[in-house]
């Protein structure tokens, strides 16, 4: 093998700049990403489009961090996209039709997608099923409800549902502060707390969690509880967002949610993954669509594009960190 | 002192006069004119075309020295709140002229005004969102309503001894849906002799619509006499179901214009369908934006709106339209 750490990377000793990689690769990736549409594009690097951007990615965010926790303990969410639907009719209706005040209608709303959380994690946990197929047919149901409980109308909101989207608070944008403060309280669950560790025993190896006194059981409910949770927020943004709760929204939202986890090295093996790391991937995703539109990339070629960005970031991050994430 | 007054008075008249008149159709003066095009998808067959007319047009126009810029074809991905994030989108971009084909009256309606508030003119097309009347500066459309009354004439026209019929919706709470499920209702409500056995969900889907016609023809057989139909990529879809059981005769009809209902009228295969003319929806936009930007006194109706007619198609007429 030789001695390695006497080969240079950049003047960089190699071993240094493996570390140096494999914890910031992914944020190595998006500030090329970043340059490489300012040079193209500088309108890129206005401040408006920076907070644009930022606004634009919350709702993914609070998708992604419960999806990065569902697919550490070695499973998936599907239903995210659907909860937002859910959520967004029903906080609706609360608000509207029975005159509730918003915050009220607000935790209505999230709780219920709490609960189909909570359920997803049941059934997956209590009867060993599959966390794809559980999911997958949730995601049929609560569309549906969405469905019966809207009868497939607009539930249109007032602009004081709107002002959660719109609104400002200190001067920052109130999806933004949403933002900071559930990746906080992300990172601080995940990476200080006792429950962080075990969700990552548990995806890592689940016999052996099992064997060190861990439940998988309440790990995976509260994984799956948390994911139900987040996207209840995420839907209340989208109700403020476009102001109408309605059956059709968040159709495919749990593609990029699960983009964003696995470019931000969350993987699929169980066991890896980092807040941090996610929420890169969150922001990768959102200068991905904001870049297309900004750059002005032909209109047929923009998904492939998407596609292929997402592609080659994780083989990118993946080439760097090889031998750590395997 | 007095003439040199008079004459600089004069000169700064005459020189704000003349960035006036280069910055008609700039409308934010930021020494460009650009132009952002906010598409509903880039997947639906009905859409294709009119994308394909924006991208050939506001090229000439660019080419022309017209306009300076376009932002190319934004994919609305039939999702508000990507319509919503585009607005934001052309804002940052210091588009002057924004042209958006909304796909939901309500949900994409954030779009269209924050677009209006930033001072853009905005040209809804195609279909309506709820303050599009009081905010964008030109809607250009055609009245769906009238588009659902052709469908039920068409029934009347040819089931004259009536029967039972069922209904394909778009997605539910699109505009286009509402109005044109409106205007069928108020023709073949009044009509005591036909009956509507099913109000199916099948979402724009020609595949769902076909489905749900074979049910209907399973569930019904005979007593089935015509499928209405929101679009024709359904009505066509539909027709094909009821062909292949030896059902010609259940009169199926939609609304949209697509190349497949086309050449299926021309083949003899379906009897009619209900032209509506997207591309010059778009194109009657352009013109106002092209006029307004040359300074041209506009023709128009009221508030702004234009309406493009819808055309019944058939086998008589259905070479006009068939590219």
């Amino acid at each position: 093998m030789g001695n390695k750490s006497n080969d240079k990377i950049l003047g960089i000793d190699r071993e240094t700049f493996r570390n140096f990689m494999g914890k910031y690769g992914v944020s190595v990736v998006m500030v090329i990403m970043i340059i490489a549409i300012a040079l193209y594009k500088p309108v890129f690097l206005k401040p408006a489009n920076i907070i644009n951007v930022i606004t634009q990615i919350s709702i993914n965010a609070m998708l992604a961090f419960g999806m990065c926790l569902c697919i550490t303990i070695g499973g998936i969410d599907l239903t995210v996209g659907a909860q937002i639907a859910l959520v967004s009719v029903i906080s609706a209706k609360c608000i509207v039709e029975f005159g509730m005040p918003i915050i009220l209608g607000a935790i209505i709303g999230i709780a219920v997608a709490t609960v189909f959380g909570a359920l997803n994690g049941f059934l997956i946990a209590r009867f060993n099923m599959f966390p794809f197929v559980v999911t997958l047919s949730m995601q049929l149901v609560i569309r549906g409800a969405a469905q019966v409980i809207s009868g497939g109308k607009a539930i249109t909101v007032g602009n004081d549902v709107k002002n959660i989207y719109y609104g400002k608070f200190l001067g920052v944008a109130i999806p933004i502060w949403l933002t900071i403060i559930v990746f906080v309280i992300m990172y601080i669950m995940f990476h200080w707390t006792k429950l962080g560790r075990y969700i990552l025993a548990v995806g890592g190896n689940a016999h052996a969690a099992v064997a060190s006194g861990i439940k998988e059981f309440n790990i995976r409910l509260i994984c799956h509880t948390i994911s139900g949770f987040l996207a209840g927020i995420g839907a209340i943004i989208m109700l403020a967002k476009t102001g109408s709760g309605q059956s059709n929204l968040g159709v495919g939202y749990e593609t990029d949610a699960v983009a964003a986890a696995v470019i931000g090295g969350t993987s699929f093996a169980g066991g890896i993954a980092t807040m941090p790391g996610v929420m890169i991937g969150i922001f990768i995703i959102g200068f991905i669509y904001n870049g297309i539109n900004m750059i002005g990339i032909n209109a047929n070629w923009q998904s492939i594009i998407r596609g292929l960005v997402i592609i080659g970031t994780v083989m990118l991050d993946s080439a760097i960190n090889g031998k750590s994430r395997k | 002192m007095k003439k040199l007054l008079v004459l600089s008075g004069a000169a700064v008249l005459a020189m704000s006069m003349a960035v006036c008149a280069e910055s008609a159709g700039d409308v934010n003066g930021d020494g460009i004119i650009k132009v952002g095009y906010i598409s509903k998808n880039l997947t639906d067959p009905f859409h294709g075309p009119i994308n394909a007319h924006a991208e050939e047009t506001f090229d000439q126009l660019v080419a022309d020295g017209v306009i300076d810029e376009w932002t190319g074809v934004l994919d609305g991905q039939t999702m508000a709140d990507v319509q919503i994030n585009a607005a934001n989108d052309c804002i940052t971009l210091g588009c002057d002229y924004v042209f958006i084909a909304p796909c939901e009256a309500e949900a994409s309606d954030p779009a269209v005004t924050q677009m209006a508030d930033a001072g853009i003119k905005v040209v809804v097309f195609n279909s309506m969102t709820t303050s599009t009347e009081e905010v964008a500066w030109v809607f250009s459309g055609s009245d769906d309503v009238y588009a659902g009354t052709l469908l039920g004439q068409w029934v009347l026209d040819n089931c004259p001894d009536g029967g039972k019929y069922i209904h394909c919706n778009g997605i539910l709470g699109n505009s286009a849906q509402i109005q044109r499920t409106e205007g069928m209702h108020s023709v073949m409500d009044e009509h005591e002799e036909f009956e509507m056995v099913a109000d199916e969900d099948t979402q724009w889907s020609g595949e769902k619509a076909a489905t749900a016609a074979e049910n209907a023809l399973a569930q019904y057989g005979e007593e089935l006499v015509a499928i209405i139909c929101d679009n024709d990529d359904m009505s066509s879809a539909a027709q094909s179901a009821c062909n292949a059981q030896g059902r010609n005769d259940v009169i199926c009809i939609g609304v949209d214009g697509n190349q497949t209902p086309l050449e299926m009228v021309k083949a003899g295969e379906l009897g009619a369908t209900v032209l509506q003319d997207g591309v010059g929806q778009l194109q009657a936009g352009i013109d106002a934006m092209v006029a307004d930007i040359n300074g041209e006194p506009q023709e128009q109706e009221a508030g702004n709106i234009f309406m493009v007619p819808f055309v019944l198609v058939t086998a008589e007429n259905v070479d006009e339209y068939l590219k």
